[in-house]
């Protein structure tokens, strides 16, 4: 076959082969949005609510660990804290909402204000250290934060922020009720995806590809043009917004925030999630959030002790599928895509 | 020399200590536009500490570098590139986990305005010729594919200097380019480095005597931190001094 082919120029080669890289992430993506679909479909005449919440929430947290992805997987940070900004976001949504006025646009420009004002300050003070001493400042000023916040009787102190209300988005075209579970479901679904195809656009420009070379050896990124300093800076607080962003949507979702949403607890299993779906996929963050969240719920139906079966889990997941559900599936999409094009 | 001209480099008193070393002191030289000037000398007489002082991985504690007249002293290595000096390393420092083509698109980025920085990659029109060019220049077409960490060290050393030049310098500091290479490989980058001068300044740490003898046009000979001789190539070959310091290289070199 290859001799009757014109040969192919090493730029189409390469383009190629970027592009299949590429399109199998997006295979994921549109599979995910299918599945979720599926799902509203099938669980919506049912009148359930449980689920919806329930998947809801995953979609929350995979906004956290994408979050965590682009950090870890993309620049090569591994950030302890980052509950610090899903909490941030979700305090400051819910007081915005209760204090300030109903709205979702509100909330949402507020939230994002203030975790790039916060972001840029814990960025000053994280990415001057690098590797452990990275991760070991995120988890310190995640728990600083936390525990401020636990002890401030204006933030509810230990209670957190109850009584909510339920909004409505107003899209233009059409309003979702927050108590409307699969309504909620699909606006948040539309909300991380859209993040989800934002970030993977991102991470295909110079800027991205930048992130990738100070992960891969942060040293020689200054001798290409680059401060590498800079471009943690803009990771970080890049990801603080997201983290945020997806925060902001947890009170509109449960009418409450608690401190328990800063603990490490829930940066340790935005990493686990991660690692699990697959570092450095981006797309590996939905899909292991998925699997955490139903995990927990499914097993906290039978024990309190649910951590203990997550750890062994993802340990025996770790062992089994080193590069995580989407590394160990991602190979075999492009294999199938490359024999695609190779005959139509 | 030819005089008159400004030199492309100037390098004033330069001085670093690492604790109670003095790794270079009070260094003085110049590089011609468009020559090959090399820097040569013993192991650990700090070369490429002062690579790193020019190149802006360390800052001088005292000295001056003018770049095409300029004061470029204590500037960032990102600032450096943007304003016409890059380096490569004498201990190859790629990034190993990345296919040989980003590694390359990479630095050629430098080349794009910052405005395509939020464009997806391919628009990069300008960096993807440059791309295609060092390929082809450095014959690593059949590996564009192959993660850098995966080359031969031949190979590796190529793509080093390739890396380098992408950005299309105007001063280009090269350490050891041929470090650890078959004598035929050696002779080959020596045809490449002789080609690239010219439209280039280039400034050359090299062990290799005979490769040094045959490209330079000026020749620094650096001896525990400072300057001990300089000329041309047959200027410094006779010179006693290089001759006692450099262990008698330079002598069987002229024999
Ligand atoms: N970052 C550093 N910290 C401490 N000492 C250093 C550092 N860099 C270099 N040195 C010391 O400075 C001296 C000069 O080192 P340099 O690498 O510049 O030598 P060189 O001329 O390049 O040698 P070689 O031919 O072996 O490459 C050596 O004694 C080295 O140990
Ligand atoms: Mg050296």
């Amino acid at each position: 076959m290859d001799t009757l082919n014109p040969p192919l120029s090493i730029l189409q080669a390469v383009r190629r082969r970027d592009h299949i890289a590429h399109n199998a992430w997006q295979v994921f993506a549109f599979l995910f949005i299918g599945l979720a679909l599926a799902f509203t479909l099938v669980a919506a005449p049912s009148g359930d609510t449980f689920y919806f919440r329930l998947a809801t929430e995953a979609l929350i947290y995979s906004g956290l660990a994408m979050s965590v992805d682009l950090l870890l997987g993309f620049t090569g940070l591994l950030s302890l804290g980052q509950a610090l900004f899903f909490g941030l976001g979700a305090y400051t949504s819910a007081l915005v909402l209760k204090h300030v006025g109903p709205s979702f646009w509100t909330a949402m420009a507020v939230t994002l204000l203030v975790s790039t004002a916060v972001g840029i300050v814990g960025g000053f003070i994280a990415i001057r250290a690098r590797g452990v001493y990275f991760a070991l400042i995120t988890f310190g000023m995640a728990q600083v934060v936390s525990k401020i916040v636990y002890n401030t009787r204006e933030l509810g102190a230990s209670d957190g922020i109850m009584g909510i209300p339920v909004i409505q988005a107003n899209f233009l075209l059409f309003k979702v009720d927050t108590a409307q579970a699969p309504a909620f479901f699909l606006t948040v679904l539309a909300m991380t995806m859209g993040l989800y195809f934002c970030i993977a656009y991102l991470l295909r420009t110079p800027f991205g590809r930048t992130l990738g070379a100070v992960r891969n050896n942060e040293c020689r990124v200054p001798f290409l043009g680059y401060n590498p300093q800079l471009y943690k800076m803009l990771a970080y607080v890049l990801a603080a917004d997201m983290a945020a962003f997806s925060g902001a949507l947890y009170p509109m979702l449960r009418g409450f925030v608690s401190p328990e949403l800063m603990y490490f607890a829930v940066s340790g299993d935005a990493v686990i999630t991660v690692v699990i779906g697959g570092l450095g996929t981006l797309i590996g963050a939905i899909y292991g959030s998925v699997i955490l969240t139903g995990l927990k719920s499914a097993i906290g139906t039978y024990t309190g002790h649910y951590q203990i079966v997550i750890g062994v889990l993802f340990m025996l997941s770790v062992i089994a599928f080193p590069k995580g559900l989407m590394g160990y599936l991602s190979p075999l999409v492009e294999k199938w895509l490359a024999g695609r094009r190779e005959n139509p | 020399m030819t005089g008159g001209e400004l030199p492309v480099l100037e390098v004033r008193d330069l001085t670093v200590s690492f604790g109670a070393l003095t790794a270079v002191c009070g260094m003085c030289f110049s590089a011609e536009r468009g020559k090959i000037t090399s820097i040569i000398g013993p192991n650990g007489a700090g070369k490429s500490t002062l690579f790193n002082l020019v190149s802006g991985g360390i800052r001088p504690s005292a000295g001056t570098v003018l770049f095409e007249g300029a004061d470029v002293t204590g500037w960032a290595p990102y600032k450096l590139i943007r304003a016409g000096i890059s380096r490569s390393f004498q201990i190859t420092n790629l990034f190993f986990e990345l296919p040989v083509y980003e590694n390359l698109r990479l630095a050629a980025q430098a080349l794009e305005s910052s405005t395509k920085s939020l464009l997806p990659v391919r628009c990069s029109a300008r960096a993807r010729e440059r791309v295609d060019e060092l390929i082809e220049q450095f014959d690593l077409g059949e590996k564009v594919h192959e993660l850098a960490g995966y080359l031969s060290h031949g190979e590796q050393r190529r793509l080093e200097i390739a890396v380098v030049l992408a950005c299309r310098p105007r001063l280009l500091l090269l350490d050891e380019p041929t470090q650890g290479m078959s004598h035929s490989d050696t002779q080959e980058i020596g045809k490449v480095i002789r080609k690239l001068s010219g439209d280039l300044s280039i400034l050359l740490i090299e062990h290799d005597i005979d490769l040094v003898m045959d490209l330079s046009d000026h020749v620094v000979v650096m001896h525990q931190g400072a300057k001990l001789a300089e000329g041309t190539p047959p200027e410094v070959k006779g010179n006693p001094l290089v001759q006692s310091a450099y262990l008698g290289l330079s002598v069987h070199a002229g024999n």
